[in-house]
């Protein structure tokens, strides 16, 4: 298990020239954009087998080592003195198993709490904390679910859900939250400013309600990104809706297609024009990847997506400008692409997360036979 | 052309705090310390000799971080420290561009960036941004490559031929028309009874009508390279209606001197573009009746409304008193009164709810039986003209000619 990341580096949260042996302490010597995939340092001595990582914000990483006393490990921002760090372990976390990183707080997830801690001033006391009862103590809500409801990186920080909804993944965006069923139903609430709930309209819903474009579906996977939603049905069919403000949707982009636009009437007419390009898709939009791979997961940056397919491909696709997209470029894409990285190194990508501005991925391993890029 | 450059850091250094220490970032508890720490690290490099491309890379990083969150929440919910850090990465972005030796296309690149900060984010170091741009716009004004071909452009005059159709105004509800009247006059027979009146010969004496007469070549030179919003779409209540921000003369060419068949109106409209270039401001007077009003001068809100003919403000009402100047063009306006509010169906919406739904010029009557019941007022607003709109009296609005409008709303 080798993980690599790619896009916005400017914390040295991908990596940093300190923690790859070379001397420099210096603030600007650090890659702001990483365009091609770099394989992330191992975190702890003993290896990076058993080195997880289970989120990025802006300007962080946080890893999860789950060896022996698991503990959570930050990478890149450090605000007391503002610094870069590589790999810092976080001692009040030792014994959790699940983590969040936002812009300013750390959410551990342990068997019998859940805390959230302080990332601006580190202090003795989390800043917030809630004892799971103990028939709770199964590890089955993956962060941001907790017993009850969902936290949330800004005080009051717990939020209640009905337990009717059964809810077992929870997918965050800037205003907008994103609930997978136990029944594969997707909910969504908050704001649709950009279409991002799916329901057609671009109001605010304050209860969960379900997307009933995904009606009769079962779904197993969803993802948020800052104004977007992307869902994976039970056949692996990718569903995306909201802002495709830089194609993360996948669907043709104005942003895009600007340089053509400026060409005039070459272009088109503009009833033309107005078929071509979403700005907001307010209701799922079935998006097929190229040769109809299934999709196995998701994960969505503020204005980019990835998705994995059972081969072991990555794609990617949306907002490009920091390398994000893993293409080896800073070019924003509206369609689906397949990062050949991992493919032409005959490494097989098993697991995507991605911070708001990169991406990071898990690769093996292909055992068998060499496979030739096309 | 486009291979000259200048030497205009120089210039902006004088604008800059004299030392890093001085150059002031503070910012309220919602701007978190990772973004805190870039904006240090940008002035850091301002005031270093380093490459202008690192700064160039951190202020992008600023003004890529602040969008978003200006993309969050409703506009109005915006936390202005956002604006504020919007700002200051336009400001840096706007200094690394202006590097040595600046090219054209780095400067107009730079105003481009000021001019993002000044409609988007909020004012800093004294309006810094407004400074900057204006000794950029005079270093690079004379070399705005589109004003070479402009002579061969149609102007205003030649525009103005192609007339749109202008309904014919009935002696009964044509708008009282009165030649400079005195302040007490107006005071008394109009503005007390909210009646509306064209004022004529009240802005004659303006340098937009004289000697700087706005044409399109004058708007060009004065304006040419800033970047304004346009609404694109014929009306704000369209769906397809959008809005885009591009320079003044982009909007010239793609809206005013040459437009796509079948393609969408730009209109730049209900823009405090006075604000952002004072020279213009300049070539206008406040009207002297406005000092009835109980407000401050500076409470005046000034906006611009310049497009091709066929624009279209939809009926609506606002809140406050209103002169609409005419300096070029005509403009056919239809008025209603606010006690006949409820025969004009305004829209259900919060946001629109000072919009009515009927299309005035081609009601639906059987969806809005009512309207046609409704007694209105009409003119064909011509150019040198005025019309007090008083507060809360429903207008509707459309440019006959290509039109420069300026409206002065005042209480």
């Amino acid at each position: 298990m080798i993980w690599f990341g790619f896009g916005f580096n400017a914390f040295g949260q991908i990596y940093s020239y300190a923690s790859s042996g070379k001397e420099s302490t210096s603030d600007e010597d650090v890659e702001v954009k990483v365009i091609a995939p770099v394989r992330l340092s191992s975190c702890c001595p003993d290896g990076e087998k058993r080195l997880q990582l289970v989120g990025a914000s802006w300007s962080r990483t946080a890893f999860l080592q789950c060896a022996g006393d698991s503990s959570v490990c930050l990478s890149g921002f450090w605000s007391d003195p503002p610094s870069r760090k590589a790999h810092s372990c976080f001692p009040q976390s030792y014994g959790c198993w699940d983590a969040q990183v936002s812009e300013r707080y750390l959410t551990l997830a342990f068997k019998d709490r859940t805390e959230c801690w302080s990332l601006d001033e580190i202090d003795s006391m989390p800043v917030w904390r809630m004892k799971h009862a103990p028939e709770n103590t199964e590890l089955s809500d993956r962060l941001p679910l907790v017993p009850g409801g969902y936290v949330v990186s800004a005080p009051p920080f717990m939020h209640v859900l009905s337990p009717h909804l059964c809810g077992v993944s929870l997918a965050l965006g800037m205003e907008h939250a994103v609930l997978l069923s136990a029944s594969g139903t997707v909910y969504t609430w908050g704001s649709s400013s950009h279409g991002q709930l799916g329901h057609g309209e671009l109001g605010r819903e304050v209860e969960p309600r379900v997307v009933e474009g995904l009606w009769g579906m079962t779904m197993k996977g969803v993802a948020a990104g800052g104004w977007h939603s992307v869902c994976i049905s039970g056949e692996g069919d990718l569903y995306t809706w909201g802002w495709n403000e830089s194609g993360q949707l996948g669907l043709p982009s104005h942003t895009i297609g600007r340089g053509t636009l400026q060409g005039g009437t070459a272009a088109g007419t503009e009833s033309d024009r107005k078929e071509v390009f979403i700005s907001i898709q307010a209701f799922p939009a079935l998006l097929d990847l190229p040769e109809e791979a299934e999709v196995t997961r998701v994960s969505c940056g503020s204005r980019h997506t990835a998705a994995l397919t059972g081969a072991g491909d990555l794609f990617t696709w949306g907002w490009g400008e920091y390398g994000q997209l893993g293409h080896k470029t800073t070019q924003t894409l509206d369609q689906p692409t397949r990062v050949d990285f991992f493919a032409d190194r005959s490494l097989r990508v098993v697991d995507v997360v991605c911070g708001p501005w990169n991406t990071f991925v898990c690769t093996e391993e292909k055992d068998s036979t060499p496979q030739i890029p096309p | 052309m486009s291979g000259t450059v200048a030497h205009i850091y120089p210039e902006l250094q004088v604008v800059f705090p004299g030392s890093e220490a001085e150059f002031p970032l503070q910012f309220g508890e919602k701007v978190e310390p990772s973004i805190v720490s870039v904006l240090k690290l940008a002035r850091k490099q301002l005031y270093s000799s380093a490459e202008p491309s690192l700064l160039a890379q951190n202020a992008q990083v600023i003004v890529d971080f602040a969008w978003e969150k200006l993309n969050t929440g409703t506009w109005r919910d915006v936390d202005k420290e956002w604006r504020r850090v919007y700002s200051y990465g336009c400001l840096f972005k706007a200094a690394s561009l202006c590097w040595g030796e600046a090219s054209e296309a780095a400067g107009q690149e730079a105003i481009r960036s000021c001019d993002m900060g000044l409609l988007m984010g909020a004012a800093i170091m004294d309006n810094i941004l407004q400074t900057v741009v204006g000794i950029l716009h005079g270093k690079f004004r004379k070399r705005c490559p589109e004003e070479e071909d402009s002579n061969e452009g149609p102007d205003m005059k030649r525009l103005r031929t192609e007339r749109a159709f202008a309904p014919e105004v009935g002696a009964e509800t044509a708008v009282p028309r009165m030649q400079c009247p005195s302040l007490e006059s107006f005071g008394s027979l109009f503005l007390a009874p909210r009646k509306p009146v064209i004022l004529q010969g009240v802005i004659d004496h303006w340098p937009a009508c004289k000697d700087h007469r706005w044409s399109i070549d004058y708007l060009r030179r004065t304006a040419g390279c800033r970047t304004v919003p346009v609404e694109l779409g014929s009306r704000y209540t369209d769906e397809e209606w959008s809005q885009s921000l591009i320079t003044v003369n982009e909007f010239i060419d793609r809206y005013i001197t040459g437009t796509v068949e079948g393609g969408p109106v730009g209109y730049l409209a209900q823009h405090q573009l006075f604000d952002q270039i004072p020279e213009l401001k300049e070539d206008i007077r406040i009207p002297d009746y406005c000092c009835l009003g109980e407000g401050e001068e500076d409470d005046i809100t000034i906006n611009a409304w310049f497009g091709p003919a066929g624009t279209v403000s939809p009926l609506h009402q606002d809140p406050q008193q209103n002169f609409l100047a005419q300096v070029v063009g005509r403009k056919y306006i239809r008025l209603y009164s606010p006690e006949d509010s409820e025969k004009l169906y305004p829209h259900q919406s919060h946001l629109l709810h000072n919009t009515s739904q009927v299309d005035v010029e081609r009601p639906d009557v059987d969806r809005f039986p009512e309207f046609a019941k409704a007694p209105y007022q009409e003119c064909v607003l011509e150019p040198g003209e005025v019309l007090f709109i008083p507060v809360q009296h429903w207008h509707y609005v459309r440019a006959l000619d290509l039109s420069f409008s300026v409206s002065f709303w005042w209480s």
